[in-house]
């Protein structure tokens, strides 16, 4: 028998998971965020935990937040974005990160979650290792803008990477056939928490590998027991 | 899907979960007062006229949308619920599309509030036995079924006594032997995986699509016909996270020492490292057939690395040469005359 070809030289399986956590906060989220914080917090045990139950060791486990509000409310503190954080080694930088959101100001409906959605898609995903899964997580109780609105994309702190529309987002998002994607079609997921509202039906309904978890809009993400949304992440693992 | 929704007449009764569900959320419904389990496919959807994306890029979906679509009506065309062996094949009763997305359809299983090792040695035979003959079904039309573990296989109550039969579902990550789907979306689960199915995954030199056949459902059987007696597969050592890696290093497997050593030579059989060394199911099903096989032919030189059963069955454990591979004998004993038929010691 041939054995040990690979390239790390032992026989297991390697298995990356990166999470990208779009997290709303403009005022309204105040409760839910207080949630959404406090399980970011129990996230890399529980996420470890359940892989060792499945008989997969994560090999590599990273995470990203990015929080956001409103472009067309206050652009200069619409977005915040962290770079990808390794669990264990960064885990304090993820929970100064996810500590450091606090919900306020957003104004109105809606809010700027599609740039953060964009964001999300263009992260510096892992390539290597034998197996990979791709999560994008978002927490709104917000419909979004449309991309591509002048009066939002000519602020100087709007990010340059952001498409102009929600087609070209599409577009890279992808499908299993298309050529253009940047995201890989069996490692990615997008687990929706959002109200039935412009775009998260319509992203529901037509992008492939999403789970779309809808709340009342205005109402916030209460009915979602945080348990349940930890337990539906470490599922899509 | 949502809870209350009505579903080509199938209505959602459970709100939907991805609960050990990779690739579909799923729930319960009902329909003219039938038990379902209906699961809604993540990948591919439907592109409709007014859908995202590119008119070529519709084509495109389309065509991998109807082989989806054929590859799952082929599959429910190949397993027929009234084939003989087929009764314990939890096989799809529909598979249709709602708008944009897939969903299946199968009878609702509601499974037993009982473990297999807590069962009497009969009991475990009868459970062996009845996945062992759905599977030499499936291999007889060529199919793999690709991801053999204990959550796709779903333990029931008999139709009448005590015992559990094992109801296999889950034929999404199946395939045609030698012709596997490509390595970055083949199906499985890394401690039921073969040898050749880990290389395959990992791209190893050397590693091929042929070799991918019914004797990696094969391997997986012998690491569950332990999981079933014991509770746990055989284990694989430090250094290792599967026993496909183990095996792959050339690391024997640790079988429980309570193992019998016919039992024990069948297990190592199937999960010899080279795929063409491994019987057919077909030999498992045989050796399942001959009596006493899961009675062990020496009393274990090692205690069994488990507490006794904490109520001491009347009249001691067993006084003979030999054993039970069953060591809760409270259970054995418990059980009807009926059940004692090639388990009872015999001198
Ligand atoms: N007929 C059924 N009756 C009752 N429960 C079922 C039935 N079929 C499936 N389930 C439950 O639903 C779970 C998910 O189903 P299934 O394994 O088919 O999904 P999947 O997406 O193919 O999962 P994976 O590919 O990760 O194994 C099963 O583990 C089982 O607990």
């Amino acid at each position: 028998m041939s054995q040990n070809q690979n390239r790390s030289g032992d026989n297991n399986l390697k298995y990356a998971v990166d999470i990208v956590l779009c997290v709303d906060t403009t005022a309204s989220m105040a409760r839910m965020l207080a949630n959404v914080k406090q399980s970011a917090m129990s996230f890399p045990n529980r996420l470890a935990q359940e892989m060792a139950a499945k008989g997969r060791g994560i090999s590599s486990l990273r995470l990203k937040v990015i929080g956001f509000r409103d472009y067309a409310d206050c652009a200069e503190d619409a977005m915040v974005v962290s770079p990808f954080l390794r669990v264990p080694d960064d885990l304090d930088s993820f929970e100064k990160t996810v500590n450091a959101l606090h919900a306020g100001g957003g104004g109105d409906e809606p809010e700027s979650a599609l740039e953060a959605l964009a964001l999300a898609i263009g992260s510096d995903w892992e390539t290597g290792l034998d197996r990979r899964r791709h999560v994008i997580v978002m927490f709104t109780d917000a419909s979004a803008h449309r991309l591509g609105d002048p009066r939002h994309t000519s602020a100087a702190t709007y990010p340059q990477s952001v498409p102009g529309s929600l087609e070209e987002l599409y577009a890279q998002w992808g499908s299993g056939q298309s050529h253009s994607a940047r995201m890989e079609n069996p490692a990615k997921r997008l687990l929706m928490f959002a109200p039935e509202s412009y775009p998260w039906t319509d992203i529901a309904d037509d992008w492939n590998n999403t789970i779309y978890f809808p709340s009342v809009a205005g109402e916030g993400l209460e009915e979602w027991e945080m348990d349940q949304i930890i337990a539906t992440i470490a599922n899509s693992l | 899907m949502k809870l209350n929704q009505v579903l080509n007449g199938y209505r959602v009764v459970t709100r939907p979960t991805n609960a050990d569900a990779g690739k579909c959320l799923w729930a319960f419904a009902e329909k003219g007062g039938g038990e379902f389990f209906i699961k809604e496919f993540l990948d591919p959807k439907i592109p409709k006229a007014d859908s995202m994306g590119t008119v070529e890029d519709k084509e495109r979906r389309f065509a991998e949308c109807e082989r989806f679509a054929k590859r799952h009506t082929d599959i429910m065309a190949a397993l027929r619920a009234d084939d003989v062996h087929a009764g314990n094949l939890v096989l799809a009763v529909d598979f249709f599309a709602v708008g944009t997305r897939y969903y299946k359809v199968t009878p609702r299983v509601r499974p037993a509030d009982a473990a297999a090792r807590d069962l009497d040695t009969r009991g475990q035979l009868v459970l062996l036995k009845t996945l062992v003959d759905s599977l030499v079904l499936l291999h007889a039309k060529g199919i793999v079924h690709g991801d053999l573990k204990p959550e796709n296989i779903l333990l029931t109550p008999a139709r009448k006594g005590s015992l559990l039969v094992a109801k296999l579902i889950d034929f999404d990550d199946a395939y045609q032997a030698g012709a596997p789907p490509m390595a970055e979306v083949i199906g499985g689960n890394p401690l039921y995986g073969a040898p050749e199915w880990l290389r395959y995954l990992r791209g190893d030199q050397g590693a091929h699509a042929r070799s991918l056949t019914q004797a990696a459902d094969v391997f997986a059987v012998g690491l569950l016909i332990h999981t079933y007696l014991f509770g746990v597969p055989p284990g694989y050592g430090e250094g290792h996270e599967s026993p496909a890696a183990a095996v792959l290093a050339g690391a024997p497997l640790a079988w429980d020492s309570r193992l019998g050593g016919r039992i024990r030579r069948l297990l190592e059989s199937l999960t010899a490292a080279d795929h063409r060394a491994r019987p057919v199911i077909a030999d498992v099903a045989a050796a399942l057939d001959e009596p006493d096989v899961l009675v062990s032919a020496a009393v274990s030189p090692s205690p069994p690395p488990v507490p006794p059963p904490s109520t001491p069955p009347p009249g001691g454990g067993a006084r003979t040469s030999r054993v039970l591979v069953n060591t809760t004998k409270t259970a054995a004993r418990t059980s009807s005359a009926r059940l004692r038929i090639n388990l009872t010691d015999k001198n």
